[in-house]
Parts: structure tokens; sequence; C-alpha cells
């Protein structure tokens, strides 16, 4: 349990570190990923892989630096046009998924919506902490409110979007 | 079946043969021109009405619509079950339903409250959120496919509203929960017809008698499109027998994670089905119909387990792992914990049999952690009960008895006790046999 705790801890940084960043640290951050990537080039490229990308079902991965694992969740815009999220089913650790399965769900107000995931691999964690807190979806849905984390095997399939594409996908819509 | 015996039908056998093939033919062409038709993207309107009163086919039927049809199509789809509970996606069936007088017709179990006479009554789990409901021949259901973006959990019970009151039953509004009441109000007071969310006799809560529940609603949504269903109690014969279908004897000793069903008092609309569906899908065409101009309504039925999809989502409903496996973790008490004390505190007086103290944890419909404990029982009988226990599926416990026993001798008394009280309060259902319509 405490181990669980600490990866889901670690987990939950990785995805907020990327989201809350206040835009005011925004010049310092970049002058250290700057520095760091005149040092470990191959460092600077992961790091571009490692921004939230955004699917049309309006999930959102990140990859982490090294590309081997992703964190999944459901975006903000989804977050509140589900409503009070009162239960989500968390996929089962260690499931094999493919890109395009059901790895969950959300219940909110009656309905109920499946959480898709654009990458297959393995699930190696989940964010037990919804088990006993659903609404953490609502509050805090691409932070604390992180579905699964899973070992990336292959690549993503189906239209990614970055942050910038993704709100205008959801203007559009 | 059996055609009566003769050499007149003897000499006409291969010429049946080949008429029946020739139907099957003609019938298996019209289901699945049904597939085509649905995933036709110049059909934005389209209406069915299901003659089948299967509940798992009908709620199979309804979800290959919602996932084949047009991205910007909207579709009606009436339905009426035979008996039936339904439970929500994500709920508990111990804790919704009284298991135990499911097939009380059947087993002929009577118990000291003799079970209601209606017969066998299916257990269902569907896709969609929400609570518990009962289905019968007097209710008819109703089920809107449309595109996400336009959707609101409101628009489609109002169309309901609408409908009911050209229909004269002017009490009929939706209500905070999305549902569709009928106001019990004695006084009229002025209000603007137009309102869906009020009628002329609403009166603030407590203020007098309640609202009575009609229709209730439920939702499930994929990526582009939305799909809302709704009960429709138009004059089920049933209602005063509801109640007992839909109180677990578990309650007080479930902790369950998931959704729980909301209680509301019902009540018959009191309108023939012809009239009511008729009226409902003139109101979806001015809805949704160009012009108000109304689609052909078009019959489906039991043949259509034909079709592939519908047949793979028709068995994966009937499955012991979707109806109870699907289960949300949950946990059984006979004793009141620190972490719940306030809220079983009613234990104490519902519980009276079992000295020993028992607890387990069920998750996926599994039993993943399990104690007992009693006062003259000793610790090698807990030991065997625990690993006889773990690691078992629920829904696979036939007899809480025999699996207690030991060594096929009479157990424990206090652990005899434990295993009448389980039998009780956590029997579990027959499920339908898998069946052979085609």
């Amino acid at each position: 349990m405490v181990a669980r705790l600490l990866v889901a801890h670690g987990a939950r940084q990785l995805t907020s570190s990327a989201v809350r960043r206040p835009a005011s640290f925004f010049p310092s951050t970049c002058q250290r990923w700057q520095k760091a990537s005149a040092q470990h080039r191959l460092f600077s490229v992961s790091a571009a892989v490692k921004a939230k990308q955004y699917t049309e079902d309006h999930e959102w991965i990140e990859l982490s630096p090294d590309g081997k694992t992703c964190i999944l969740g459901i975006s903000d815009y989804a977050a509140k046009q589900l409503g009070d999220v009162v239960y989500i089913e968390l996929p089962q650790l260690d499931m094999e998924i493919s890109a395009g399965d059901a790895i969950g769900a959300v219940e909110s107000v009656k309905s109920a919506s499946d959480i898709l995931t654009p990458i297959g691999g393995k699930v190696v964690d989940r964010n037990g902490v919804l088990e006993e807190k659903p609404g953490t979806v609502n509050r805090d849905p691409e932070g604390d409110g992180w579905i699964a984390k899973i070992e990336v095997e292959g690549k993503p399939e189906g239209k990614l979007m970055s942050k910038e594409e993704y709100t205008a996908f959801t203007e559009e819509v | 079946m059996a055609p009566s015996r003769g050499l007149y039908h003897v000499q006409h056998t291969s010429h049946r043969l080949i008429e029946g093939g020739r139907n099957m033919a003609l019938a298996r062409r019209a289901f699945t021109s049904f597939s085509e038709k649905v995933a036709n993207p110049a059909n934005r309107v389209q209406s069915y009405i299901s003659r089948s009163n299967n509940p798992y086919l009908n709620l199979s039927i309804e979800d290959h619509i919602l996932r084949t049809s047009p991205p910007d199509s909207a579709i009606l789809f009436l339905y009426t079950n035979r008996p039936c509970v339904v439970i929500g996606r994500n709920q508990n069936p111990w804790l919704e339903v009284n298991l135990g007088i499911l097939n009380a017709a059947k087993s002929g179990r009577a118990k000291d409250t003799e079970p209601p006479a209606i017969g066998n009554v299916d257990l269902v789990r569907r896709r969609s959120g929400g609570g518990t409901v009962f289905h019968d021949e007097g209710n008819v259901n109703w089920s809107i496919t449309s595109p996400r973006a336009e959707f609101t959990r409101d628009k489609h019970a109002e169309m309901v509203v609408r409908a009911l009151r050209k229909l004269g039953i002017a009490r009929a509004r939706v209500n905070e929960r999305h549902d569709i009441v009928l106001d019990q109000g004695h006084v009229k007071r002025d209000c603007d017809s137009q309102d869906t969310h009020r009628t002329p006799y609403t009166i603030d809560d407590g203020a007098g008698p309640r609202p009575l529940k009609v229709s209730g609603s439920a939702y499930k949504l994929t990526r582009g499109r939305a799909l809302h269903h709704g009960t429709t109690l138009l004059a089920s014969p049933n209602l005063h027998i509801i109640p007992q279908y839909l109180h677990s004897p578990a309650k007080p000793f479930l902790k369950a994670k998931g959704v729980e069903s909301f209680s509301s008092p019902v009540g018959n609309i009191g309108l023939r089905d012809e009239i009511f569906q008729k009226y409902l899908q003139e109101e979806f065409a001015a809805m949704y119909g160009a012009g108000g101009k109304q689609p052909t309504v078009e019959i489906v039925g039991e043949e259509y387990l034909n079709i592939p999809e519908i047949r793979r989502g028709y068995e994966e409903l009937r499955t012991a792992d979707w109806m109870f496996s699907q289960t949300p973790q949950f946990t059984l008490t006979n004793y009141p914990t620190n972490e719940s004390a306030s809220s079983n505190s009613h234990i104490n007086q519902t519980l009276t049999t079992p000295v020993a103290r028992f607890h387990m944890t069920i998750h996926h419909g599994v039993i993943k952690d399990c104690e007992i404990d009693g006062p003259q029982s000793s610790k090698d009988t807990h030991d065997r009960i625990r690993t006889q226990l773990l690691d078992r599926k629920l829904q696979d416990i036939q007899n809480w008895s025999d699996l207690l026993a030991h060594d096929g001798q009479a157990a424990h008394p206090e652990v005899t006790m434990i295993a009448r009280w389980l039998a009780e309060i956590m029997p579990t259902p027959q499920l339908p046999k898998p069946d052979c319509i085609y």
C-alpha cells in the first residue's frame, strides 16, 4: 500500500508539474531546459514528447521523458461536461491493453462514459485515490485526478492534439 | 412444434422445408438491412419499435444503434420488457435487489413473507448509469440516441412531457433528477403551460403530497453520441409489489462503492401503450424530423439476434461476469465497525441470530478478504473457513451451509448460524440459461 501510494504520488507530481506550472515561471523553466538540452541532446528530444496530448474522446496522455510509460486522464473540458463524478471504474493492474480499448468508465449524473486509451501496453498503476474520492476528477482532472499509468507498447493511434489544438477542437464542437 | 402426423404432411415435408428456407432467407435479408439502415448516413431521423419483450435483446439492439448510427442522426427506439429488475452499470445487485424472490415461482421457495406470484423475474445489468428500476408489460421504455454536442440531460424528458401533456396528463413535469413525475397538489395555480418543469399542481418540498415518479432516466455517452433512455409507467399491475423486489435483506450489512439508487414513490400514468407510443413518435418527429415529417416506424424483434454484433452484446449481458463481477468493491459485515459505526448503528437491531463476527471484502465479485471470529468456535475453524472462502466467486456459491460444513460433517453451531444468515441475505439467483432461439 505504501509503495503504491508513493508511486501514485510520484506520478501525480509528474503530471501536475506540467499542468500547474504558473505562466510566470515559464521563462526560468525554459532556460533550465535549454541548459539541459545543450548538455544532453537526447534529453531535449524526449522533453518535447513529454507535453500533454489530447484525444478527440477528451482523454489526455503524458509520456515520461524516456517515452516508456505514460499517464492517462480525462480533460478539464470532459470533466466539466460530465458533471459530478460519483464513481470511476479503474483499469485492473497488469491488464494488457490495445489502443482504442475502453480501460475504465466514469459515472456522473446517471451517465456512464467509457475511458478510452489512445495507446497500447500494460497498466502498471492506477489512481486508487479515485476509489474513495471520485470527485477528485472534477476538482483536478489533469493533475490529482489522473486515471492510470501505462507501460507503453507501440505508437499512439488516432488523432492526438496539443493543448492549443485541443482547445480549438472543443470550441468547435 | 411437430406437425400433426399423416400421409399428407409426410408428402409435403420437402416442400415445407423449401418454404421455410425461403422465409429464413427473407428474414435474414430483413435484419441485414436493419444494420445497413441504422448506419446509413442518409437516414438522419429513424424510428423503431420492438415486438420482443426480452430485456437482454432490447438493450443489445439499443446498444447496436448507439454504436453504429451516423454521427448527426437522431433515433427513437421503443420497447416493453417482460418483468425484470434492471440495475445501473455501476451498481451492486446484492444491495439493490431482493435476489431471493426473483426465481420464487420457479423454485417454489416460500418464505415468511409470501413471494409475489408474478413468476420469474429477470435480473439485468444495463450499460448506462443510474439506479435500479423494475420493468413489466405495463411499462413502455423509450430510448433516444442523438449527437452529444447538442445533448442535455433534460431535453428528451421534456419531449416526453410534451407528449404526455398533449394526451391530457397536465400534472406531468421533469424534476431536478431528470425524471418525470406527476404532481400531487390539490390546488390549481397559474403556471406557464409551456414550462415542462412546473405544472399548476407543483408544490414546494414538504408542503404537501410528494409527486409520484412515473419515468426514470439513464444515459450512456460515447465519443460523439448520447443515449438517453427512460421508463414510463403507463399501467403496471405490479406497483404494490415493486418495493419487495427492490429491498435487499443484505442492505444493513453492506458498504458499497459505486452508485446507490435513490428511492421514490411511483405511480401509473394510466394510458394505453399504443396511444402513448404514437404521441411519442410524433413528438420525436416534431423535434428532429425535417419539417416535423415522421420517419417510417420499423418493427424489430427476436430474429435480430442473428446480427452478430447484437448477438455478442446479448450474450455478454447474460453472463455471470457482467451481472456480478462488474460490481464495484463492497464489504459485508455483521457487526458495527469503527469506520462505519454511525452508518451501521441499526445493525444491532436488525441482526439477532449470528453470535460470531463475520466480515468479508468482495472485489470484482471475488471474496478478497474474509474474517470470522466466534467466542466458542476454535481458531482452526476460523482459519479453515477463511481458506474455504478466499478467492471464491460470490456468484458461484449456491449453498453456504455445504461450503462451510467441515468435511461433510456438521459445522460448529456458530458457523451454522453464519451460514444460515448468509444464505438468507446473499442468495445467488439463477441466471438465464443459454437459449437457442435460432
